[in-house]
């Protein structure tokens, strides 16, 4: 063996033995798949539909305020969405790596549609800034690989929307730890969000994500603003429900006959314990027989079809006052 | 860069890189006997997936906490057939055929409300119990006779060792890979929809060490079942360590609720 082999083969072996500073490769463009919370991530949740969710009392009371109809105004169009917001959304994203000169990954980003800004997760060693330090729609991320999956640590975040459809809250203070593990083309995604306002417990929300190759999932495209609801403009009138007027607040319960307290969001109903409390006690609401009544609501351009029970029509957060696109019942303008 | 200074930087790189790999030599060289039987799976294990483990059901409630209607199946990628069987679902044949347990088959039990309890069964197999309709799951890392078609079929598992992690004291990473098959059909959801004997069940098994110490199970699966459904069901799910078993609650199959 000559000395330049031998030393090719020892620099191969020391190189083999050494931690590599990133496991494995997550650029790319992702699909999503939309195999779970398809209502919610497709045409869009039930109103007053909190089951999974650990709320506190001030994170109900909130969501309860809401209506579908808020975010259409000119001034909330562009309001920031969670930064976990993506695990309830129905498009995907890209992730790619900022690199020094060195080719060492500095950040890695993940851009999509729906988050108004990137999420930067720094991989340098950087610490946070104060918690007086601007706080961003992506917000401060700061990583780390553990074996093969990114963990990021995201805090900075402006006041969002957990759940947008649904007016579920996060503060500026919620805390995101996020775990993204690939294997082969898919790519899981792990979120466990602390919200010291709004969440009794974290709530942990696991999803997948699919490589696309062709690569068509898009960058943050730019939020303009329209007018959604012309029966509002120039009225200085927010979409509100007053405390204890949410007329969804029991939908849940007339539509699928489930008890309040999982519909409101209420930590224990997420653990198997709680099935067994209503064992014998529940029953099912009436078969979907072909996606009919029961099936309806949620989707936008069925609003008004009769609902899945008695004297219940699928009403999405104020389009039965305002009517369809926003426009009052007999308006002609 | 002279030839001798070359030679005397390969010697060093390769001593290095021989105090790296101690724990390979030292195995190795131990009383000078024949060299020893590979490690088995339970001592290679990168992580421990072993304890008392429970679903957080924060995802699809209403179709993994209760038994959803009779029709009541959005997000799973059924085709006709598969739709035309579910819609026609009836529990009580389902009793009086004995087949209360169709939808605990391990692609359907996964997603239950159930506990998990993980343990080594012996050092090439991994075994899991649930509480929910009391099943049981062996993943077997050894080659082993295929039997007759079962409920939990026959998963054969293997480590994937992640790339970090190296050298004597690093903490160690890794997923856990499982692909069942030899499954009798079953209900991937509690209402009927259906998997045939010809479904292939894949899990990447990993865990997740929180800084306050939560642990977590994240399982990414696919159903690949080319009998009814149009395209594989890629779900995840997520389990919770908890500290004992005094929450463990069994309770039967029930066709119904």
């Amino acid at each position: 063996m000559t000395i330049r082999r031998a030393f090719i083969l020892a620099c191969g072996v020391v190189l083999a033995a050494a931690p590599a500073s990133a496991q494995i490769d997550l650029t790319g463009s992702y699909q999503t798949r939309m195999y779970e919370d398809y209502i919610e991530r497709g045409p869009g949740e039930f109103m007053g539909n909190y089951t999974g969710m650990p709320l506190t009392d001030e994170g109900r009371a909130k969501a309860l305020l809401y209506t579908s109809n808020l975010p259409s105004t000119y001034e909330r169009q562009c309001l920031p969405q969670s930064a976990g917001v993506f695990q309830y959304r129905p498009v995907g994203f890209r992730v790619w790596s900022e690199n020094d000169a060195n080719g060492n990954a500095v950040a890695w980003v993940i851009g999509g549609d729906n988050l108004r800004n990137d999420i930067r997760i720094y991989m340098d060693g950087r610490p946070h800034p104060s918690a007086n330090a601007l706080h961003l729609a992506g917000g401060f991320a700061t990583g780390k690989w553990e074996g093969d999956t990114l963990t990021a640590r995201l805090t900075h975040l402006k006041t969002a929307w957990i759940r947008r459809g649904v007016g579920i809250p996060a503060s500026d203070d919620t805390v995101i730890t996020l775990h993204m593990t690939r294997h082969d083309d898919l790519l899981t995604m792990t979120t466990i969000q602390e919200d010291p306002h709004y969440l009794s417990e974290p709530h942990v929300v696991s999803r997948v994500w699919q490589l696309n190759p062709r690569g068509t999932e898009f960058d943050r495209p730019t939020c303009n603003t329209a007018n959604e609801i012309p029966s509002l403009e120039d009225t200085g009138g927010v979409p509100h429900y007053l405390p204890g007027q949410n007329p969804e607040e029991d939908y849940m319960v007339k539509m699928f006959n489930i008890p309040k307290e999982a519909a409101m969001g209420y930590a224990h109903t997420l653990y198997p314990e709680y099935r067994k409390t209503l064992k014998g006690k529940y029953k099912p609401p009436v078969d979907c027989v072909e996606r009919g009544p029961g099936y309806c609501c949620g989707w936008i351009e069925t609003q008004g079809r009769p609902g899945g029970a008695p004297n219940l029509t699928c009403n999405d957060g104020g389009f039965g006052v305002l009517g369809p696109r926003g426009r009052r019942q007999g308006a002609t303008n | 860069m002279s030839r001798r200074i070359t030679l005397q930087l390969a010697v060093v790189m390769l001593v290095v890189s021989g105090f790296i790999r101690t724990d390979v030599a030292d195995a190795q060289a131990r009383g000078g006997q024949a060299p020893a039987a590979p490690p088995t799976p339970r001592a290679q294990a990168p992580i421990d997936l072993t304890g008392n483990w429970v679903a957080i059901i924060s995802e699809d409630w209403r179709w993994r906490m209760i038994t959803p209607s009779r029709g009541d199946f959005p997000s799973i990628p059924m085709n006709m057939a598969s739709q035309k069987i579910a819609e026609a679902w009836d529990p009580a044949k389902d009793e009086a055929a004995g087949e209360q347990c169709k939808a605990y088959g391990a692609p359907g039990l996964m997603r239950g409300p159930t506990r998990l309890r993980i343990t080594w069964l012996d050092d090439d197999t991994l075994k899991l119990e649930t509480d929910y309709g009391m099943q049981t799951r062996l993943f077997e890392f050894r080659a082993a006779p295929t039997g007759a078609p079962s409920l939990q079929g026959r998963s054969v598992a293997q480590w994937i060792f992640a790339g970090g992690g190296r050298g004597r004291g690093a903490a160690r990473f890794g997923t856990l890979k499982s692909v069942t098959t030899n499954l009798k059909p079953g209900y991937l959801r509690k209402n009927g929809v259906p998997y045939s004997e010809k479904a292939v069940f894949t899990e990447y098994w990993d865990l997740h060490t929180e800084t306050n110490g939560d642990k977590y199970i994240v399982v990414t699966n696919t159903v690949d079942d080319p009998t009814y459904l149009q395209a594989p069901w890629i779900t995840s799910l997520h389990f919770k360590k908890e500290p004992d078993g005094s929450k463990w609650n069994p309770e039967p199959c029930d066709a119904r609720f």
